[in-house]
């Protein structure tokens, strides 16, 4: 029975509030592999994007939409059709994943238990700034491994905060951690090419601007941006007509994250898309 | 010291007297279960009393606040390590309160040399249905009292903690005839609200074997809801997401005890 989990550390102090640290005191977590990177004697190979998926999210009037196929790729296979990369953080925060799934979901649980663990011992919820520094710092944590050609991800993070201006905020990150807040709308993954195109006609010339849309434009957007993607992506799904399959969509607005249910999705789908 | 077994054991007596004493004017806290939560109630002036240790657990705690800080972090330490490593499900109170802490608050409390924590610390772990609810009180010396069935009384659905084993007596007699684990919220407020009013006017009345009446309890009652703020948490039974514990304003809360 493994009891050192249990142990109790009486010189600690959780002062810091920083989970991850925590987790590596513990010997829980692997440290950060940046500076000891390998001597690899490979070639170094040519620049490989893995992030085989579509992940998008944009403003729309009722807060952030983040939508996502269900696709997992290996190579080209398709390893799993109803996979989950729109995952919450906590009560208002959302991040997206593309990239390397062993990874991106590893970072989201750390990155979760750690706002969590901040809200408990230092008795505040982390601010917005605290929360995007959070995931860029795992991001860069991870460099290593993505400089070794596995274990890349490209994440999107949206949150919403009544007290901040503006209140909803969206940010997209690249593979070493740098973050850029995104003003309309943002898309990871190797569908993004596309669905940036349609978000961004749709912005600038589409019937209304994104973020003048209401909830069920912005559902059948989203549906259409994904299926676009899938057309010429084989990594991504898009909307699996026979499988009866929809892509993840979540928004967030200041009543909290509310998961769009498949029947809803299917309806607006019935209508507006098929 | 450790070799004359007397002078241990005197030792021992002095300092459980010493921490008594330091422990005695502490504001009471009580946790009822109800129908659809735990609810935790106290009143103060100062500083926070009541934390979130987990998704379903919470605590309260009087005594030295560099000593409740110490054992507040390792509670929520060792529950998140637990819920990292394993999962949520597998973070128990139980486990939490009977491996971690009571040992080490036992032992810390027995080596004379070194020093003591000066806590005592109520938890609440909300269950599926409220006879699924534990509910704590951790001593100072590691004993633990918990509110399901022992040889002498059967399961409660509530534990209170104070400065005195009277005042705590006294709560616990009241709450037993006035409080029904499948009540309302506002029931529970209420229930709560007269149960710390009861504590609190032992801890200054001393020696009286008799609960206060109706009218006493609500008198005492009003004149120091004038002076302090109500904190209070609930631990929903029902919620749809997985973390549960829910602070409550000062002001949210008089609005239920208005009338």
């Amino acid at each position: 029975m493994d009891r050192p989990q249990l142990g109790f550390d009486q010189d600690f102090s959780g002062a810091a509030g920083d989970f991850p640290s925590l987790l590596r005191r513990k010997g829980l977590l692997d440290s950060a592999v940046a500076g000891q990177m390998p001597q690899n004697t490979m070639q170094p190979k040519a620049w490989q994007p893995t992030e085989a998926t579509t992940i998008l999210a944009f403003k729309f009037s009722g807060g952030v939409l983040v939508a996502g196929d269900r696709r997992a790729t290996a190579g080209n296979t398709v390893v799993y059709d109803r996979a989950d990369k729109v995952l919450e953080i906590d009560r208002h925060s959302i991040m997206a994943i593309a990239g390397v799934p062993a990874t991106a979901w590893e970072m989201a649980r750390v990155l979760e238990h750690s706002l969590q663990y901040f809200r408990r011992t230092q008795l505040q919820e982390m601010s917005i700034d605290g929360k995007v520094r959070a995931l860029s710092k795992l991001l860069r944590d991870n460099f290593g491994f993505v400089m070794q050609g596995v274990g890349v991800v490209v994440p999107i993070f949206a949150t919403y905060d009544g007290n901040s201006k503006p209140e909803a905020r969206l940010y997209f990150y690249d593979a070493m951690g740098a973050q850029f807040e995104a003003t309309d709308y943002a898309a990871t993954g190797s569908g993004s090419p596309a669905v940036r195109g349609i978000l961004y006609y749709e912005h600038n010339w589409g019937a209304k601007p994104l973020h003048k849309l209401k909830e069920d434009e912005a559902v059948s957007l989203a549906l259409r941006a994904l299926d676009t993607a899938a057309e010429s992506d084989t990594a991504t799904a898009g909307v699996d007509r026979s499988g009866k399959i929809f892509p993840v969509i979540k928004i967030v607005s200041r009543a909290g994250i509310n998961t769009l249910p498949d029947s809803k999705i299917a309806a607006v789908f019935k209508e507006m898309v098929a | 010291m450790i070799e004359e077994p007397y002078r241990w054991v005197e030792a021992i007596a002095n300092r459980r007297e010493y921490i008594e004493g330091q422990l005695a004017p502490g504001s009471p806290i009580a946790a009822l279960g109800f129908r659809d939560g735990v609810l935790f109630l106290t009143l103060g002036q100062t500083r926070q009393k009541l934390f979130e240790i987990y998704d379903r657990i919470a605590m309260g705690a009087i005594g030295h606040p560099g000593d409740i800080e110490r054992l507040r972090m390792a509670a929520i330490e060792l529950a998140s390590t637990e819920g990292f490593t394993r999962s949520a499900a597998d973070v128990s109170l139980r486990r939490l309160a009977h491996y971690s802490l009571s040992p080490v608050m036992k032992s810390a409390f027995e080596q004379v040399y070194g020093p003591p924590y000066l806590a005592r610390m109520l938890f609440a772990e909300v269950g599926a249905r409220p006879e699924d609810d534990l509910i704590l009180r951790v001593e100072y010396d590691g004993e633990i009292a918990s509110n399901s069935a022992t040889y002498a009384r059967a399961r409660q659905d509530f534990a209170v903690l104070s400065g005195t084993q009277q005042s705590v007596e006294m709560m616990e007699a009241f709450l037993k005839t006035e409080h029904k684990p499948d009540c309302s919220f506002e029931a529970a407020v209420k229930a709560a609200l007269n149960a710390w009013s009861i504590g609190h006017m032992l801890l200054q009345a001393g020696d009286t074997k008799e609960l206060p009446g109706h009218d006493a309890i609500t008198q005492h009652c009003r004149e120091q809801l004038a002076v302090a703020a109500i904190e209070a948490a609930v631990l929903d039974r029902n919620g749809t997401t997985t973390i549960r514990y829910r602070s409550l304003s000062d002001k949210e809360l008089r609005s239920f005890i208005s009338d």
